[in-house]
């Protein structure tokens, strides 16, 4: 469905490969996106464990304070400790947790619901289709850190009061891409034939629409979990995340902010850790785009 | 008068930052420095990161304007001095009536307002009726309705009658500002008596205020004074290295300090604070109804260990609710002694051996949720469960000041002689006990301040053995100032902030 020129015409120095070879720069440029996503799967996996291994085992309490204020990194503590005394090592390790969780129940939530209002409003016809439309666009142009505000305002500061503000910010943008991926594959004459010769709306549903645009649509949740994971660290770095004593990276931005002169490793450790996550998430989904676009595959093959 | 009111009301409009300090005290003046060498033309950039909601400090000004505009531009019958005092300011005198009731004030003679109007009794009177007006949302408002009528039988004269006895009315007095009787706009203008009139305020970044030529007294010793408004205290630091300000009114981080500290070109003053963190409990929601469960809470938490996290060495443990600098104060910090062992056998007594759980309400900005976590990982030693809520500062307004729906919450309150607060069991906390509120009353009544000091030591041993709160521990206060100034006010009483006396060498 992407009509964009696809990478592997391009050569990695960015100048378009000589026609003549044409497959050895296919080649460079298909290793090169395996590449891609490997370190992208490398770099979010590290975190992924790190959330693994700390539902099983943390190097301390969460809540041990007897380490000492704001100690220096050591054999002991590998980061050293915040304010209170705590592990530094063990509070990234949850807030790792907290991250994973927050990615994953936003763009859970923006799926479900963003595929759901996108295929209605591409089925919907003339008023119904506008409505749908106006309100996905209205609620794009709604900022998702002012609506998560709101959510929180009205439920309390939690984890799942966050997920959920993220989640429905985001599922305006899945909504109004998959209406527009529908509506392209509506238009192929296949559906026409599908049609005629009697196929029920919910099998063409199932059987041609999800199918063809999914690619597309992978691609855009694993940028939205960048994005989530960044919003959630966001909001906790305003105290609206999860409460204290979890620790989400983004509040202990907030607490280490006022100490980053004397122990800049508060500070330093999950920040680093949120822009690999990211950073990794969306060379999952560069990596992805690359794989999955059946334009480029085409011309593999 | 315990709470700041002034503070609630920034928080409630807006600045998350705004709550999350100011201080009081009571100390001196420092006399640092350069004597006489100082240039008497100055402009004078103070660093805060209290900007004011608006200018007038009974429509919800908050602490900033307090901060800017007390003594600077607006100036009461008497004054607050830093180290606490009250002294005569446009009371030239004033007597009392044998039976305490009626107060008769001589005004000053020869005070012009920066509009160029003289003083009257006529504006006496209507500023003090500004203040207990209905909509009025002074702090002191319902200190000051003891007020029965004013009366005003010449220019020079005002005369107050009360309705029953308060021996803090004078002081009470200290925080009316004399203001115009004709002026008007006052949430974007003044016209007032002190030695600075407002030049321009340009919101959200900086207030100036212009020496006054026409003033009653000694004339400022400096030309211009800029409050420039920050909300970030790492910013506000900067300036102050960078020269962008001469003076930070409160330092709110122990650990930028040091840059400062090893550095000949600042000078780290530590005043005295009132500014008090409290656990406060809802005497009125179970378990909390019984001083048992809140003695348990309060030996269960090692303040020292807290005190150390968050400042660093700075700050003091206090018993109670009363600072050292308050006349009724007394060291009670050995009744309320971390000990986790005589906490589980409270607990046992009250009918909670296996402990019990409740939700802390914690305002969502510093130092709060370091103190709830805190006080999380304490509590789970004696069984206790907590779970923090977090909330916003004007959430912590509607849901705990207005509608008391909580069970226990984290607040700094930030005046001086507060304790009275107690004795009334309508305010949030909910403590009531009869004798603390016969005590508060009658102290008000008394005729000397020995009898009012007698009177609140008593309420203050009572309310701390009942722990009617936990009092963690008080703020340290703490001024940075460049070295080439000095005059500075160093404990910023109810976060006052003086610049008259400030001379830049």
């Amino acid at each position: 469905m992407t009509t964009k020129t696809p990478a592997a015409t391009v050569s990695p120095t960015g100048k378009p490969a000589p026609i003549g070879r044409s497959t050895t720069a296919q080649k460079r440029s298909s290793r090169r996106r395996s590449y891609t996503l490997l370190v992208g799967c490398a770099l979010a996996g590290l975190i992924g464990l790190l959330a693994l291994v700390s539902f099983f085992w943390l190097p301390y309490a969460a809540d041990d304070t007897s380490g000492g204020r704001l100690t220096a990194p050591s054999a002991d503590h590998l980061l050293g400790t915040d304010k209170l005394g705590r592990d530094l090592f063990t509070q990234v390790m949850n807030g790792s947790q907290i991250a994973v969780q927050a990615g994953l129940g936003s763009v859970l939530i923006a799926a479900t619901i963003g595929v759901t209002l996108g295929v209605l409003a591409a089925f919907a016809q003339g008023w119904l289709d506008d409505t749908l439309s106006a309100f996905l666009d209205i609620l794009i142009a709604f900022p998702t850190l002012l609506l998560a505000m709101l959510i929180v305002a009205a439920r309390s500061a939690t984890l799942s009061s966050a997920v959920l503000a993220i989640g429905l910010a985001q599922s305006a943008v899945v909504g109004r891409l998959v209406r527009i991926l529908v509506k392209r594959v509506l238009a192929q004459d296949y559906i026409t034939a599908a049609r005629t010769s009697g196929t029920s709306w919910s099998r063409i549903v199932a059987g041609h629409v999800l199918p063809n645009i999914w690619p597309t649509l992978v691609v855009n949740l694993a940028l939205q979990f960048g994005l989530a994971v960044l919003a959630e660290a966001g909001l906790s770095y305003l105290g609206l995340g999860a409460p204290p004593p979890h620790a989400s990276w983004g509040r202990m931005l907030q607490e280490a902010q006022a100490t980053f002169t004397t122990a800049p490793a508060g500070a330093l450790a999950p920040g680093i850790l949120l822009v690999l996550l990211v950073i990794g998430v969306n060379l999952i989904a560069d990596g992805l785009r690359d794989t999955l676009d059946p334009t480029t595959r085409g011309r593999r093959a | 008068m315990s709470i700041k009111k002034s503070a609630l009301y920034a928080t409630a409009t807006a600045a998350t930052l705004a709550l999350t300090l100011s201080a009081c005290g009571g100390g001196t003046t420092t006399g640092s420095s350069s004597g006489g060498g100082h240039d008497p033309d100055a402009t004078v950039n103070i660093g805060s990161l209290y900007e004011p909601q608006n200018l007038d400090n009974t429509a919800g000004g908050g602490q900033g304007v307090t901060e800017a505009l007390n003594g600077n531009v607006y100036e009461g019958l008497f004054r607050l001095t830093d180290d606490g005092k009250v002294d005569k300011l446009l009371a030239e005198d004033h007597k009392v009536s044998p039976d305490g009731l009626t107060y008769t004030f001589t005004l000053r003679d020869k005070v012009t307002f920066h509009s160029g109007k003289k003083l009257t009794s006529q504006d006496v009177k209507y500023s003090l009726e500004k203040v207990i007006a209905k909509d009025s949302q002074s702090a002191r408002k319902s200190n000051l309705e003891v007020i029965q009528s004013i009366a005003t039988p010449d220019p020079r004269t005002v005369q107050v009658k009360l309705s029953k006895k308060s021996i803090s009315f004078i002081y009470n007095l200290s925080y009316v500002w004399i203001i115009n009787s004709e002026a008007r706009e006052l949430k974007t203008s003044e016209d007032g008596t002190g030695p600075y009139k407002l030049n321009k305020w340009t919101r959200g970044s900086a207030l100036s205020l212009d020496r006054f030529s026409g003033y009653w007294g000694d004339a400022a010793s400096n030309k211009q004074v800029v409050f420039r408004y920050f909300k970030d205290a790492n910013a506000l630091n900067n300036a102050l290295l960078t020269n962008a300000v001469d003076v930070v009114t409160s330092e709110q981080s122990p650990d930028a300090l040091d840059q400062f500290k090893n550095n000949q070109n600042y000078k780290v003053n530590e005043g005295n604070s009132t500014t008090k963190l409290l656990l406060a409990f809802n005497d009125k929601v179970k378990p909390f109804t019984d001083a048992k469960v809140r003695q348990a809470v309060s030996a269960a938490i090692d303040d020292k260990k807290l005190l150390e996290s968050v400042w660093g060495g700075h700050g003091k443990l206090i018993g109670s609710m009363v600072p050292p600098t308050d006349p009724w104060y007394e060291d009670l910090t050995a009744i309320d002694t971390y000990d986790t062992e005589r906490a589980k056998k409270l607990l046992g007594e009250a009918g909670y051996p296996k402990g019990f759980s409740f939700t802390l309400d914690t305002p969502n900005y510093d130092p709060h949720p370091t103190a709830a976590t805190f006080i999380t990982s304490q509590l789970a030693k004696v069984g206790i469960t907590v779970k923090i809520n977090t909330i916003t500062p004007d959430e912590w307004y509607t849901k705990v000041y207005k509608n008391r729906g909580f069970e226990a919450t984290l607040q700094e309150h930030v005046n001086d002689r507060d304790l009275v607060w107690y004795g009334n069991p309508d305010f949030y906390w909910g403590y009531n006990d009869p004798q603390v509120t016969q005590w508060v009353e009658q102290a008000e009544q008394s005729s000397t301040a020995a009898e009012q000091t007698e009177l609140l030591k008593k309420v203050n041993r009572k309310t701390a053995e009942d722990a009617a709160s936990d009092w963690l521990y008080l703020y340290p206060q703490i001024v940075v100032a460049s070295s080439k100034l000095s005059g500075y006010p160093l404990n910023g009483l109810n976060s006052q902030f003086y610049a008259y006396d400030i001379k830049k060498g």
